[in-house]
């Protein structure tokens, strides 16, 4: 029987180092999505989730419901993915890219293509629109996940989404 | 279609998924639907373009906390002696009528425990620390923390004079987080605890170190 997180945290700080890795793997794969879609960089979302494990497991006796382990790391990830994103965007000028991929925006775009034009249009999105979006479109979860993960309102995160979307379709206005 | 920036009530609420009354879209004018659905499309793209993160990134977690491994126990009492910024929470009153709190420390042997608290026996690198919180209001209250894995249920504090509630626990030398559960379910920090630190969860952990005979940062 796979333990449950709390069993798993509590076993990390009685000292048993080793059994971190469960919680590595399990969250690894729950969030590697996630945080590529939100630093918009495969290497760059891997640093930023290897940093946030790091983070976590020096932090681990802070956390007060081992059980919600996932949603207690998810914070933390999300704000390594927020630095990562700023790290980009110190290195790259957003005006060098074309968003909404101009002519190319048409029924023929490749799937590829498509992913492209919304990666683009997503790095304009502020941090918490983008992580919002992210969460409802690309990873297709309900708002009420999203708020146990985010800690936010789902009223609120609705308006996120939505700001979101009305920026997206700004942004990609020649897919119209 | 009329051009707009946009997406309308009736879109936001397809795209939120509420599909009720008149089927999916319905009630959408055809552009906009058009307009909606190729954002959905794009989402879709996104997602199937996204691949796991590969395992050696596990690896490289486990390298880098095996060699922070010590860094549970031994952090406490490096935290305890070297320089740091310590963060003074302005004063703050909970609003559960916890109106103020005592930390103090009885160092073994040195300043006997309130005969009538119970107190679990202390080993060597054991100190007692004495909690109160002023709850009047309170049906019960306990104290939670990193000592006893967060358990809301194994520390009961005892009522005294004026709704004053207290327990005194053998806490091991090392920095511990805690926190009190009034009522079972309400989480409060201590009021004047020197050093919080975020809980993940929007709320805030006291912190008390405990050093050998007693010294204490709280």
């Amino acid at each position: 029987m796979t333990p449950s997180d709390g069993a798993v945290v509590r076993r990390v700080l009685a000292g048993d180092v080793e059994a971190y890795r469960l919680l590595v793997e399990r969250y690894r794969l729950e969030f590697a999505r996630y945080a590529q879609a939100a630093v918009g960089d495969r290497d760059a979302a891997q640093d930023a989730m290897q940093e946030a494990f790091i983070r976590a497991y020096d932090a681990l006796a802070t956390c007060r419901e081992p059980d919600r382990f996932g949603a207690w790391f998810f914070r933390i990830l999300t704000n390594q993915c927020r630095n990562a994103v700023a790290r980009r965007r110190s290195r790259v000028s957003l005006d060098d890219v074309d968003p909404a991929g101009g002519d190319r925006a048409d029924a023929s775009l490749e799937r590829g293509e498509l992913a492209e034009a919304l990666d683009a249009a997503l790095a304009r999105l502020t941090p918490e629109q983008r992580e919002a979006f992210v969460m409802k479109h690309v990873e297709g979860r309900s708002y009420e996940e999203m708020a146990e993960l985010l800690g936010v309102g789902v009223d609120a995160l609705k308006m996120r989404v939505h700001r979101a979307r009305d920026a997206m379709r700004t942004m990609m206005g020649a897919l119209r | 279609m009329m051009e707009r920036d946009s997406f309308s009530r009736a879109a936001q609420r397809y795209l939120d998924g509420e599909r009720f009354g008149g089927g999916e879209g319905a009630e959408l004018e055809p552009g906009e639907r058009a307009v909606a659905d190729r954002l959905l499309a794009e989402a879709r793209a996104y997602h199937a373009r996204l691949s796991p993160l590969p395992s050696v990134l596990d690896d490289a977690v486990m390298e880098a906390v095996r060699r922070r491994a010590p860094a549970h126990r031994a952090g406490p009492y490096q935290w305890l002696v070297a320089p740091q910024t310590v963060r003074v929470r302005p004063f703050w009153i909970p609003v559960l009528a916890a109106a103020a709190l005592a930390v103090w420390l009885a160092p073994r042997r040195a300043v006997p425990v309130p005969a009538a608290t119970p107190v679990a026996a202390a080993t060597p690198d054991t100190v007692f620390v004495h909690f109160e919180l002023a709850a009047p209001q309170a049906r019960s209250v306990a104290v939670a923390g990193s000592f006893n894995g967060w358990r809301t249920d194994a520390l009961a504090m005892t009522r005294g004079a004026g709704g004053v509630w207290s327990v005194t626990v053998p806490l091991a030398v090392g920095e511990h987080h805690y926190d009190f559960v009034v009522d079972g379910s309400h989480w409060v920090p201590d009021p004047t605890a020197h050093v919080q630190v975020d809980d993940g969860f929007g709320g805030r952990n006291s912190v008390i170190v405990v050093g050998p005979k007693g010294l204490v940062r709280s």
